[in-house]
């Protein structure tokens, strides 16, 4: 019911997150999804891969010195049409959950386009969206993105 | 593997009776004023200021009579002036090159080094150790007491020594592995380092420790807990210093609830710092030792500038000797921050209470716009780091909030990434003071 997300902590110095890319590039890495938080100090990447590539992400990542976690975000399919975002985060917004962040996928399907949304409360979450008709997204429909 | 089990090394003195320990007090200080009486000069001398002649000083409650010894003395009297014995009776140098000009040394008779090494055969003891233990002492050799000073002590025992000295990580672990230490003395901040790198390298299930004696500088329980989980040994500290003959003046049984002072070599004193009255048992003040075996440089109520409170009640092991709690500061490394007094040990306490802090951080000290500031650098670790800004930044406002209610001041928290702070082989500096004070 969820999808895996690593996210890689960066530090706010000059040539950091081209030295990410750079490195999830020579391993044949392939991002569905990215997205970058800043502050002052730091930034965190987050990003969504195939599950067979989780492992050689996470390892090329500590090996080039990066800080790495995973977590299990929700990722659902956001309605090709006006209002798509917002009939989503209506749901969310009832349930009365609040969120953390959004972001979405590099590809968009011919239906809708995919979002990840991290909310306080994962389980609520899910709920709450199939609950509200919403299509919520597995590891394996994403593996065969 | 967390192995040992409590062993006495010498029970007829260890656990002797409370008068029984205050009688042998009593008779080897009246020896020993005598000694500095009549062979070192600045001793006499001082005394004859005061007053005080050396039958004046009958039992220990005759010590507040007798003048203090400051480090600066030892400086001030470099190199042999506060020798009572002659030099073709020394037949040690021990000291430290010191921070700042001068060094100060010690010097040891036969008799001195022979006790020295009791002392520390005692705290290996403590830890368990025996005939059939491997210790590898990552202490420097050298003039340094503590590389020596285990040596002798493991020795003492019967154990086999592992003469490493400091440094080069990776061939203490290599060597810890292959000839399969069981014990280990160095101090505790290197001991993290190394445990440190145990773990990155996959190797804590090869390592056959069981347990360590860990001085030379100040540490915390929590730091214990840390590397008790890092190495899976009995972490043990061991106390000393060079002016008073170097480490095993006082250390821990397996009780981990202060450390036995050695109460039959030195007499041990709470003072307050600042009116150099003496304290009751249990209140916090600074140390004072006398000497009461040595012969080579006895020291006279020497001020340690630690601040520590003693414990006379039995302890469960069986030794009486009176035990001396961690170091919670020094009066002279404590930091004066907007008139609050503040020991880096509190600042250290508070990060390791929260999940995920290594003990890597440092404390800038500075001064904007005549106020005083204190930053406190703290190294992220992957436990702390999550996916969100917020995350990070509640873990950063908790260490805020906890230094605050515990120090009572407010401090700057920065997050720094995993290590970029400095890891120290021998002593770790953690305080820098950036403000200029004067005029
Ligand atoms: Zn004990």
């Amino acid at each position: 019911m969820y999808v895996k997300q690593i996210s890689v902590y960066l530090e706010n110095v000059r040539g950091t997150l081209r030295e990410m890319t750079k490195t999830l590039a020579q391993n044949g890495v392939d991002m569905l999804a990215l997205s970058i938080a800043d502050t002052a100090n730091f930034g965190i990447v987050r990003l969504v891969v195939r599950e067979e590539q989780i492992p050689l992400t996470i390892e090329c990542m500590r090996s080039a010195g990066f800080m790495v976690r995973m977590d299990e975000v929700i990722c659902v399919q956001v309605p090709n049409k006006p209002a798509g975002l917002d009939s989503v985060l209506e749901v969310v917004d009832n349930a009365g959950l609040s969120v953390e962040y959004i972001y979405s996928f590099t590809i968009s399907l011919e239906n809708g386009a995919l979002l990840i949304i991290r909310t306080n409360d994962n389980d609520k979450a899910y709920e709450a969206l199939n609950k509200g008709k919403i299509k919520v997204y597995n590891q394996n429909e994403i593996n065969s993105l | 593997m967390k192995t040992a089990v409590n062993k006495i090394y010498n029970p007829e003195i260890e656990c002797m009776s409370r008068e029984a320990i205050r009688e042998m007090q009593n008779e080897r200080l009246q020896k020993t004023i005598r000694l500095v009486y009549d062979k070192v000069e600045v001793y006499r001398k001082r005394m004859d200021e005061k007053g005080v002649k050396p039958e004046d000083i009958k039992t220990i409650d005759d010590l507040h009579l007798l003048p203090f010894t400051e480090k600066t003395d030892l400086r001030d009297y470099f190199p042999y002036g506060l020798f009572a014995a002659d030099l073709k009776d020394i037949v040690r140098i021990q000291g430290s090159s010191g921070t700042t000009g001068k060094p100060i040394v010690s010097g040891y008779t036969e008799n001195d080094v022979e006790a020295w090494s009791e002392m520390v055969a005692r705290a290996l003891y403590a830890a368990g150790g025996g005939e059939d233990d491997i210790v590898q002492v990552a202490y420097g050799y050298g003039l340094f007491t503590g590389g020596l000073g285990a040596h002798q002590g493991a020795t003492k025992i019967g154990a086999t020594v592992i003469p490493m000295s400091s440094g080069n990580t990776e061939r203490q672990i290599m060597m810890m592995q292959e000839l399969g230490a069981t014990m280990l003395c160095c101090t505790p901040s290197y001991a993290t380092y190394l445990g440190e790198t145990v773990k990155e390298k996959g190797l804590q299930g090869k390592i056959k420790l069981k347990s360590g004696c860990f001085g030379a500088e100040p540490w915390t329980e929590e730091m214990r807990q840390n590397l008790e989980n890092l190495l899976d040994i009995d972490a043990m500290n061991i106390y000393g210093l060079t002016e008073m003959g170097g480490p095993g003046i006082a250390f821990e049984c397996l009780e981990k609830d202060g450390m036995h002072i050695n109460e039959d070599h030195v007499i041990a004193e709470i003072i307050d710092p600042v009116t150099d009255e003496p304290l009751p048992y249990g209140e916090y003040g600074e140390l004072v030792f006398t000497s009461i075996t040595k012969t080579g440089m006895p020291l006279i109520r020497y001020r340690t500038h630690d601040i520590c409170c003693l414990n006379p009640e039995p302890c469960a092991c069986g030794r009486t000797h009176v035990r001396m709690s961690r170091i919670t500061g020094r009066t002279d490394d404590m930091m004066v921050i907007r008139g609050v007094n503040v020991f880096p040990s509190q600042i250290e306490s508070v990060l390791m209470r929260v999940k995920g802090v290594t003990p890597n951080y440092m404390l800038i000290v500075d001064r904007v716009n005549s106020t005083d500031t204190l930053e406190v650098q703290v190294e992220l670790s992957e436990e702390m780091f999550t996916d969100t800004v917020s995350g990070i930044e509640r873990i950063r406002d908790e260490i805020k909030e906890n230094i605050k209610s515990v120090v009572g001041i407010s401090v700057k928290v920065q997050l720094v990434p995993p290590k970029t702070i400095q890891r120290f082989e021998g002593k770790a500096k953690r305080v820098i003071d950036n403000r200029k004070l004067g005029f």
